[in-house]
Protein backbone atom coordinates (compact mmCIF):
# COMPACT_ATOMS: atom_id res chain seq x y z
CA UNK A 1 0.00 0.00 0.00
CA UNK A 2 2.68 2.75 1.51
CA UNK A 3 5.08 1.24 -2.09
CA UNK A 4 1.93 2.15 -4.12
CA UNK A 5 1.29 5.49 -2.60
CA UNK A 6 4.85 6.26 -3.15
CA UNK A 7 4.83 5.00 -6.26
CA UNK A 8 1.88 7.47 -7.33
CA UNK A 9 3.72 9.87 -5.53
CA UNK A 10 6.64 9.19 -8.08
CA UNK A 11 4.23 9.32 -11.38
CA UNK A 12 2.64 12.83 -10.38
CA UNK A 13 5.96 14.95 -9.75
CA UNK A 14 7.47 13.39 -13.06
CA UNK A 15 4.35 14.50 -15.11
CA UNK A 16 4.61 18.01 -13.42
CA UNK A 17 7.74 18.57 -14.06
CA UNK A 18 7.65 16.91 -17.73
CA UNK A 19 4.18 19.56 -17.91
CA UNK A 20 5.67 22.70 -16.47
CA UNK A 21 9.31 21.61 -18.06
CA UNK A 22 8.35 20.81 -21.22
CA UNK A 23 5.04 21.05 -22.36
CA UNK A 24 4.35 24.33 -21.46
CA UNK A 25 6.53 25.67 -23.14
CA UNK A 26 5.65 24.03 -26.54
CA UNK A 27 3.73 26.79 -28.37
CA UNK A 28 3.07 25.03 -31.84
CA UNK A 29 1.39 27.72 -33.66
CA UNK A 30 -1.09 28.55 -31.16
CA UNK A 31 -3.37 25.74 -31.38
CA UNK A 32 -1.82 23.09 -29.88
CA UNK A 33 -1.16 22.61 -25.96
CA UNK A 34 -0.70 19.37 -25.04
CA UNK A 35 -1.54 18.70 -21.12
CA UNK A 36 -0.15 15.16 -20.57
CA UNK A 37 -0.25 15.78 -16.86
CA UNK A 38 -3.94 14.38 -17.27
CA UNK A 39 -2.26 11.12 -17.64
CA UNK A 40 -2.31 11.05 -13.58
CA UNK A 41 -5.83 10.30 -13.14
CA UNK A 42 -5.94 7.91 -16.11
CA UNK A 43 -3.29 5.97 -14.55
CA UNK A 44 -4.86 5.65 -11.17
CA UNK A 45 -6.23 2.34 -9.55
CA UNK A 46 -9.60 0.62 -11.25
CA UNK A 47 -10.67 0.27 -8.16
CA UNK A 48 -10.21 3.52 -6.80
CA UNK A 49 -13.30 4.89 -4.64
CA UNK A 50 -15.09 7.20 -6.09
CA UNK A 51 -14.83 10.00 -3.76
CA UNK A 52 -10.78 9.38 -3.95
CA UNK A 53 -10.75 9.77 -7.32
CA UNK A 54 -12.41 12.94 -7.30
CA UNK A 55 -10.92 14.42 -4.71
CA UNK A 56 -7.32 13.45 -5.91
CA UNK A 57 -8.34 15.01 -9.39
CA UNK A 58 -9.40 18.15 -7.52
CA UNK A 59 -5.92 18.73 -6.05
CA UNK A 60 -4.08 17.54 -9.60
CA UNK A 61 -6.08 20.27 -11.15
CA UNK A 62 -5.26 22.81 -8.24
CA UNK A 63 -1.42 21.95 -8.66
CA UNK A 64 -1.94 22.78 -12.21
CA UNK A 65 -3.62 25.59 -11.81
CA UNK A 66 -0.89 26.91 -9.24
CA UNK A 67 2.17 26.41 -11.73
CA UNK A 68 0.25 28.57 -14.42
CA UNK A 69 -1.36 31.06 -13.02
CA UNK A 70 -5.00 30.15 -13.77
CA UNK A 71 -7.35 29.58 -10.94
CA UNK A 72 -10.24 27.21 -11.20
CA UNK A 73 -9.48 26.26 -14.81
CA UNK A 74 -7.75 23.24 -14.62
CA UNK A 75 -9.41 22.30 -11.00
CA UNK A 76 -12.48 22.09 -12.86
CA UNK A 77 -11.24 20.33 -15.95
CA UNK A 78 -9.93 17.87 -14.10
CA UNK A 79 -12.87 17.51 -11.09
CA UNK A 80 -14.89 16.86 -14.88
CA UNK A 81 -12.08 14.11 -15.90
CA UNK A 82 -12.00 12.16 -12.52
CA UNK A 83 -16.41 12.71 -12.28
CA UNK A 84 -16.52 10.78 -15.50
CA UNK A 85 -13.63 7.86 -15.40
CA UNK A 86 -15.67 5.03 -13.68
CA UNK A 87 -18.55 5.37 -16.19
CA UNK A 88 -15.60 5.79 -19.15
CA UNK A 89 -14.53 2.77 -17.50
CA UNK A 90 -17.94 0.98 -17.51
CA UNK A 91 -18.73 1.85 -20.77
CA UNK A 92 -15.02 0.20 -22.21
CA UNK A 93 -14.80 -2.42 -19.54
CA UNK A 94 -12.82 -5.68 -21.19
CA UNK A 95 -15.43 -8.77 -21.76
CA UNK A 96 -14.10 -10.83 -18.55
CA UNK A 97 -13.91 -7.55 -16.43
CA UNK A 98 -11.00 -5.33 -14.73
CA UNK A 99 -8.27 -7.67 -12.77
CA UNK A 100 -7.95 -6.60 -8.93
CA UNK A 101 -4.96 -4.79 -8.16
CA UNK A 102 -3.92 -3.17 -11.87
CA UNK A 103 -3.77 -0.02 -13.24
CA UNK A 104 -5.64 0.80 -16.32
CA UNK A 105 -2.92 1.23 -18.24
CA UNK A 106 -1.39 0.02 -21.87
CA UNK A 107 0.18 -2.92 -20.58
CA UNK A 108 -2.43 -4.41 -19.24
CA UNK A 109 -5.27 -4.02 -21.14
CA UNK A 110 -3.87 -3.19 -25.16
CA UNK A 111 -2.92 -0.38 -27.02
CA UNK A 112 -6.67 -0.18 -28.73
CA UNK A 113 -8.31 -0.22 -25.42
CA UNK A 114 -5.86 2.63 -23.93
CA UNK A 115 -6.44 4.73 -26.88
CA UNK A 116 -9.81 4.63 -26.59
CA UNK A 117 -9.93 5.24 -22.48
CA UNK A 118 -7.49 7.66 -22.69
CA UNK A 119 -9.43 9.59 -25.73
CA UNK A 120 -12.17 9.85 -24.35
CA UNK A 121 -11.26 11.19 -20.95
CA UNK A 122 -8.69 13.66 -22.65
CA UNK A 123 -11.39 15.24 -25.07
CA UNK A 124 -13.57 15.94 -21.73
CA UNK A 125 -10.45 17.55 -19.91
CA UNK A 126 -9.44 19.29 -22.97
CA UNK A 127 -13.27 20.05 -23.58
CA UNK A 128 -13.89 22.00 -19.86
CA UNK A 129 -10.42 23.58 -19.84
CA UNK A 130 -10.31 25.05 -23.48
CA UNK A 131 -14.11 26.00 -23.42
CA UNK A 132 -13.39 27.33 -19.73
CA UNK A 133 -10.41 29.46 -20.94
CA UNK A 134 -12.21 31.39 -23.56
CA UNK A 135 -15.52 31.28 -21.42
CA UNK A 136 -17.76 32.56 -24.63
CA UNK A 137 -19.46 30.89 -27.72
CA UNK A 138 -18.60 33.28 -30.15
CA UNK A 139 -15.42 31.43 -30.96
CA UNK A 140 -17.24 27.98 -31.11
CA UNK A 141 -15.39 26.76 -33.82
CA UNK A 142 -11.61 27.77 -33.66
CA UNK A 143 -11.38 26.54 -29.65
CA UNK A 144 -13.29 23.19 -31.20
CA UNK A 145 -10.22 23.07 -33.30
CA UNK A 146 -8.20 24.21 -30.68
CA UNK A 147 -9.29 21.26 -28.69
CA UNK A 148 -9.24 18.64 -31.42
CA UNK A 149 -5.89 19.21 -32.50
CA UNK A 150 -4.61 19.27 -28.39
CA UNK A 151 -6.41 16.22 -27.79
CA UNK A 152 -4.57 14.35 -30.03
CA UNK A 153 -0.91 15.77 -29.29
CA UNK A 154 -1.83 14.79 -25.53
CA UNK A 155 -3.49 11.56 -26.60
CA UNK A 156 0.06 10.60 -28.63
CA UNK A 157 2.31 11.71 -25.83
CA UNK A 158 0.61 9.71 -23.60
CA UNK A 159 0.69 7.18 -25.41
CA UNK A 160 4.55 7.88 -26.37
CA UNK A 161 4.91 7.60 -22.48
CA UNK A 162 3.35 4.49 -21.63
CA UNK A 163 5.42 3.04 -24.40
CA UNK A 164 8.49 4.34 -22.37
CA UNK A 165 6.84 3.49 -18.88
CA UNK A 166 6.62 -0.24 -21.20
CA UNK A 167 10.35 -0.63 -22.45
CA UNK A 168 12.22 -0.36 -19.11
CA UNK B 1 -33.62 11.13 7.94
CA UNK B 2 -32.98 7.31 6.65
CA UNK B 3 -34.09 7.95 3.25
CA UNK B 4 -31.84 10.94 3.36
CA UNK B 5 -28.70 9.16 4.58
CA UNK B 6 -29.71 6.42 1.60
CA UNK B 7 -29.55 9.55 -1.27
CA UNK B 8 -26.88 10.96 -0.04
CA UNK B 9 -25.15 7.46 -0.19
CA UNK B 10 -26.59 6.94 -3.26
CA UNK B 11 -25.55 10.28 -5.02
CA UNK B 12 -22.05 10.70 -2.81
CA UNK B 13 -20.08 10.87 -6.30
CA UNK B 14 -22.56 13.38 -7.75
CA UNK B 15 -22.41 15.50 -4.46
CA UNK B 16 -18.70 15.38 -4.08
CA UNK B 17 -18.14 15.91 -7.43
CA UNK B 18 -20.82 19.02 -7.44
CA UNK B 19 -19.34 20.43 -4.54
CA UNK B 20 -15.46 20.31 -6.07
CA UNK B 21 -16.64 21.73 -9.15
CA UNK B 22 -18.68 24.70 -7.24
CA UNK B 23 -15.26 25.17 -6.03
CA UNK B 24 -13.00 25.61 -8.94
CA UNK B 25 -16.06 27.67 -11.03
CA UNK B 26 -15.92 29.90 -7.55
CA UNK B 27 -11.61 30.16 -7.86
CA UNK B 28 -12.57 30.79 -11.62
CA UNK B 29 -14.86 33.72 -11.11
CA UNK B 30 -12.74 35.03 -8.07
CA UNK B 31 -9.15 34.27 -9.42
CA UNK B 32 -9.82 35.80 -12.93
CA UNK B 33 -10.77 39.37 -14.18
CA UNK B 34 -11.70 37.98 -17.57
CA UNK B 35 -14.26 35.04 -16.08
CA UNK B 36 -15.09 37.33 -13.13
CA UNK B 37 -16.10 39.76 -15.64
CA UNK B 38 -17.90 37.32 -17.77
CA UNK B 39 -19.78 36.20 -14.71
CA UNK B 40 -21.05 39.31 -13.96
CA UNK B 41 -21.99 39.89 -16.89
CA UNK B 42 -23.84 36.80 -17.73
CA UNK B 43 -26.29 37.15 -14.44
CA UNK B 44 -26.91 40.78 -15.02
CA UNK B 45 -28.48 39.17 -18.29
CA UNK B 46 -30.21 36.75 -16.66
CA UNK B 47 -31.59 38.34 -13.96
CA UNK B 48 -32.39 41.58 -16.21
CA UNK B 49 -34.97 40.43 -17.70
CA UNK B 50 -36.83 38.94 -14.42
CA UNK B 51 -36.18 42.55 -13.16
CA UNK B 52 -37.37 44.30 -15.61
CA UNK B 53 -40.73 42.23 -15.86
CA UNK B 54 -41.22 42.89 -11.96
CA UNK B 55 -40.32 46.17 -11.79
CA UNK B 56 -43.48 46.74 -14.45
CA UNK B 57 -46.00 45.09 -12.26
CA UNK B 58 -44.33 47.22 -9.50
CA UNK B 59 -44.84 50.46 -11.29
CA UNK B 60 -48.64 49.56 -11.89
CA UNK B 61 -49.36 48.79 -8.20
CA UNK B 62 -47.38 52.47 -7.50
CA UNK B 63 -49.79 54.11 -10.10
CA UNK B 64 -52.17 55.58 -7.68
CA UNK B 65 -49.60 57.07 -5.50
CA UNK B 66 -47.83 58.21 -9.00
CA UNK B 67 -51.14 59.88 -9.91
CA UNK B 68 -51.62 61.40 -6.77
CA UNK B 69 -48.12 63.26 -6.35
CA UNK B 70 -48.59 64.76 -10.24
CA UNK B 71 -51.74 66.01 -8.79
CA UNK B 72 -50.57 67.68 -5.62
CA UNK B 73 -47.02 68.62 -8.39
CA UNK B 74 -49.77 70.25 -10.88
CA UNK B 75 -51.56 71.96 -7.97
CA UNK B 76 -48.48 73.43 -6.84
CA UNK B 77 -47.46 74.37 -10.49
CA UNK B 78 -50.55 76.23 -10.70
CA UNK B 79 -50.29 78.00 -7.97
CA UNK B 80 -46.68 79.34 -8.90
CA UNK B 81 -48.05 80.26 -12.58
CA UNK B 82 -50.72 81.89 -10.48
CA UNK B 83 -48.31 84.11 -8.59
CA UNK B 84 -45.84 84.46 -11.33
CA UNK B 85 -48.70 85.87 -13.39
CA UNK B 86 -50.24 87.68 -11.40
CA UNK B 87 -47.03 90.02 -10.26
CA UNK B 88 -45.88 90.74 -13.44
CA UNK B 89 -48.30 92.91 -14.63
CA UNK B 90 -47.56 95.25 -11.26
CA UNK B 91 -44.78 97.72 -11.74
CA UNK B 92 -44.10 97.56 -7.67
CA UNK B 93 -44.42 95.06 -5.11
CA UNK B 94 -42.86 93.56 -1.86
CA UNK B 95 -40.42 90.04 -2.69
CA UNK B 96 -40.61 88.72 0.47
CA UNK B 97 -44.50 89.44 0.49
CA UNK B 98 -44.74 86.18 -1.63
CA UNK B 99 -48.67 85.68 -1.43
CA UNK B 100 -49.35 89.25 -1.73
CA UNK B 101 -50.01 88.91 -5.46
CA UNK B 102 -51.17 86.17 -5.45
CA UNK B 103 -55.20 85.78 -5.99
CA UNK B 104 -56.04 82.16 -6.68
CA UNK B 105 -55.05 78.63 -4.61
CA UNK B 106 -54.96 75.68 -5.89
CA UNK B 107 -55.49 71.91 -3.84
CA UNK B 108 -55.99 68.74 -5.57
CA UNK B 109 -58.00 66.36 -3.77
CA UNK B 110 -59.21 63.11 -4.65
CA UNK B 111 -62.96 62.10 -5.38
CA UNK B 112 -64.20 59.95 -2.80
CA UNK B 113 -67.97 59.71 -3.81
CA UNK B 114 -69.61 60.58 -6.70
CA UNK B 115 -73.58 60.55 -7.94
CA UNK B 116 -74.94 60.88 -10.91
CA UNK B 117 -78.30 59.06 -11.49
CA UNK B 118 -79.78 61.99 -9.18
CA UNK B 119 -81.27 64.96 -9.80
CA UNK B 120 -79.84 66.59 -7.32
CA UNK B 121 -76.08 65.22 -7.81
CA UNK B 122 -73.07 66.04 -5.29
CA UNK B 123 -69.60 64.99 -4.95
CA UNK B 124 -67.53 64.38 -1.98
CA UNK B 125 -63.68 64.90 -2.26
CA UNK B 126 -61.28 64.20 0.76
CA UNK B 127 -60.15 67.51 1.71
CA UNK B 128 -61.78 69.55 4.47
CA UNK B 129 -61.27 72.34 6.61
CA UNK B 130 -58.36 71.11 7.97
CA UNK B 131 -56.84 71.28 4.45
CA UNK B 132 -57.69 74.73 3.76
CA UNK B 133 -61.40 73.95 2.32
CA UNK B 134 -64.16 76.90 2.26
CA UNK B 135 -67.40 77.38 1.03
CA UNK B 136 -67.45 78.30 -2.65
CA UNK B 137 -64.29 77.17 -3.26
CA UNK B 138 -64.49 75.96 -7.23
CA UNK B 139 -63.89 72.93 -8.01
CA UNK B 140 -62.10 72.09 -11.66
CA UNK B 141 -61.33 68.42 -13.43
CA UNK B 142 -58.27 68.70 -15.57
CA UNK B 143 -58.58 72.14 -17.19
CA UNK B 144 -62.66 72.17 -16.91
CA UNK B 145 -64.90 73.57 -14.07
CA UNK B 146 -66.56 70.63 -12.47
CA UNK B 147 -68.25 72.11 -9.36
CA UNK B 148 -68.52 74.58 -6.53
CA UNK B 149 -67.78 73.37 -2.71
CA UNK B 150 -70.97 73.99 -0.61
CA UNK B 151 -69.91 72.35 2.51
CA UNK B 152 -67.19 71.03 4.94
CA UNK B 153 -66.69 69.09 7.43
CA UNK B 154 -63.03 68.53 9.09
CA UNK B 155 -61.49 66.25 6.59
CA UNK B 156 -64.41 66.27 3.66
CA UNK B 157 -65.97 68.53 1.70
CA UNK B 158 -68.94 68.11 -0.59
CA UNK B 159 -69.19 70.08 -3.55
CA UNK B 160 -72.13 70.31 -6.02
CA UNK B 161 -71.12 69.84 -9.03
CA UNK B 162 -72.39 71.40 -12.40
CA UNK B 163 -75.16 68.54 -13.01
CA UNK B 164 -77.33 69.77 -10.52
CA UNK B 165 -80.02 71.80 -10.89
CA UNK B 166 -79.42 74.50 -8.01
CA UNK B 167 -76.19 75.08 -10.42
CA UNK B 168 -76.17 78.21 -11.41
CA UNK B 169 -72.73 79.62 -13.30
CA UNK B 170 -72.32 82.97 -15.34
CA UNK B 171 -70.27 81.62 -19.04
CA UNK B 172 -69.71 83.17 -21.77
CA UNK B 173 -68.29 82.50 -25.32
CA UNK B 174 -64.56 82.86 -25.84
CA UNK B 175 -64.81 83.54 -29.11
CA UNK B 176 -66.11 87.40 -28.43
CA UNK B 177 -66.80 87.23 -24.41
CA UNK B 178 -70.89 87.46 -24.79
CA UNK B 179 -71.66 86.08 -21.51
CA UNK B 180 -75.14 84.01 -20.67
CA UNK B 181 -76.18 81.87 -17.24
CA UNK B 182 -75.38 78.62 -17.04
CA UNK B 183 -77.60 75.63 -15.77
CA UNK B 184 -78.23 72.31 -15.67
CA UNK B 185 -82.01 70.11 -16.93
CA UNK B 186 -81.84 67.37 -15.31
CA UNK B 187 -81.73 65.11 -18.21
CA UNK B 188 -78.29 64.61 -19.14
CA UNK B 189 -74.77 64.48 -17.34
CA UNK B 190 -72.73 65.22 -20.50
CA UNK B 191 -74.60 68.40 -21.45
CA UNK B 192 -75.92 71.75 -19.75
CA UNK B 193 -77.71 74.55 -21.20
CA UNK B 194 -76.44 78.50 -22.00
CA UNK B 195 -79.09 80.91 -21.80
CA UNK B 196 -79.49 84.21 -22.49
CA UNK B 197 -77.15 84.86 -25.46
CA UNK B 198 -78.58 87.17 -27.67
CA UNK B 199 -79.68 86.19 -31.15
CA UNK B 200 -77.85 88.78 -32.51
CA UNK B 201 -74.67 86.99 -31.48
CA UNK B 202 -72.56 84.87 -33.99
CA UNK B 203 -71.19 81.18 -32.66
CA UNK B 204 -70.71 78.09 -34.55
CA UNK B 205 -71.08 74.31 -33.03
CA UNK B 206 -67.27 73.81 -31.63
CA UNK B 207 -66.77 77.17 -29.74
CA UNK B 208 -65.64 76.91 -26.55
CA UNK B 209 -67.04 78.20 -23.49
CA UNK B 210 -65.47 79.86 -20.59
CA UNK B 211 -66.09 81.10 -16.77
CA UNK B 212 -66.49 85.11 -16.36
CA UNK B 213 -65.28 85.63 -13.24
CA UNK B 214 -67.66 87.94 -12.38
CA UNK B 215 -68.87 85.39 -9.72
CA UNK B 216 -65.59 85.88 -7.22
CA UNK B 217 -65.62 81.79 -7.07
CA UNK B 218 -64.25 80.65 -10.63
CA UNK B 219 -60.92 82.43 -12.34
CA UNK B 220 -61.31 83.65 -15.34
CA UNK B 221 -61.54 81.92 -18.57
CA UNK B 222 -61.85 78.46 -17.67
CA UNK B 223 -63.20 75.96 -19.87
CA UNK B 224 -66.67 74.20 -19.32
CA UNK B 225 -67.47 72.67 -22.40
CA UNK B 226 -67.99 73.15 -25.87
CA UNK B 227 -71.18 74.22 -28.24
CA UNK B 228 -72.92 70.68 -29.44
CA UNK B 229 -76.19 72.90 -30.69
CA UNK B 230 -78.48 75.59 -30.37
CA UNK B 231 -81.68 76.78 -30.64
CA UNK B 232 -83.92 80.22 -30.71
CA UNK B 233 -85.94 80.12 -27.44
CA UNK B 234 -88.30 82.69 -27.06
CA UNK B 235 -88.00 86.52 -26.86
CA UNK B 236 -84.31 87.29 -28.03
CA UNK B 237 -82.52 84.54 -26.64
CA UNK B 238 -80.44 81.48 -27.58
CA UNK B 239 -80.75 78.23 -25.73
CA UNK B 240 -77.29 76.57 -26.39
CA UNK B 241 -76.52 72.82 -25.12
CA UNK B 242 -72.66 72.80 -24.08
CA UNK B 243 -71.61 69.37 -24.34
CA UNK B 244 -68.92 69.50 -20.62
CA UNK B 245 -65.50 69.29 -20.52
CA UNK B 246 -65.43 67.77 -17.62
CA UNK B 247 -66.51 63.89 -17.43
CA UNK B 248 -68.97 63.48 -14.32
CA UNK B 249 -68.34 59.60 -15.10
CA UNK B 250 -64.94 58.84 -14.57
CA UNK B 251 -63.96 61.96 -12.17
CA UNK B 252 -61.05 60.62 -9.54
CA UNK B 253 -59.18 63.72 -9.23
CA UNK B 254 -59.93 67.80 -8.81
CA UNK B 255 -58.37 70.88 -8.01
CA UNK B 256 -60.18 72.68 -6.19
CA UNK B 257 -59.39 77.14 -6.35
CA UNK B 258 -59.65 79.44 -3.88
CA UNK B 259 -60.14 82.88 -4.26
CA UNK B 260 -57.99 84.79 -1.39
CA UNK B 261 -59.28 87.96 -2.71
CA UNK B 262 -62.73 86.94 -2.69
CA UNK B 263 -64.30 88.43 1.03
CA UNK B 264 -61.91 91.97 -0.24
CA UNK B 265 -64.36 92.17 -3.49
CA UNK B 266 -67.68 90.95 -1.67
CA UNK B 267 -67.49 93.07 0.89
CA UNK B 268 -66.83 96.17 -0.99
CA UNK B 269 -70.16 94.78 -3.56
CA UNK B 270 -71.99 94.69 -0.06
CA UNK B 271 -71.66 98.39 0.82
CA UNK B 272 -73.59 99.30 -2.50
CA UNK B 273 -76.33 97.29 -2.52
Amino acid sequence: MINRILRYGLIFILLFLLQVLLFNNIKFSGYVNPYIYIMFILLLPAEIPSWLLLILSFFTGLTMDLFSGTPGMHTSATVMAGFIRPYTLRIISPRDGYEPGTDPSMMVYGLKWFLIYSSLIVIVHHLTLFYLEVFRLTDFFSTLLRVILSSLFTVAFIILLEYIRKGK
Amino acid sequence: MRNLLNFLARYNNLIIFLVLQGIAVYLLSTGNNYHNSRFVKGFRSLTAGIEKRVSTINSYFQLRDISQLLARENAALRTSIERLSASSDQLFFSVTDTVHFQQYTFTSAQVVNNTLNRQKNFITINKGSLQGMKVDMAVISGDCVAGVIVGCSKNYSVAMPLINPDFRLSARLRKNGYFGSLSWDGSDVRHVTLNEIPQHVTFGVGDTVETTGYSAIFPEGIMIGTISDFEKSGGDFYKIRIALGADFRKLSYVTVIGNLRKEEQLELENQFQ
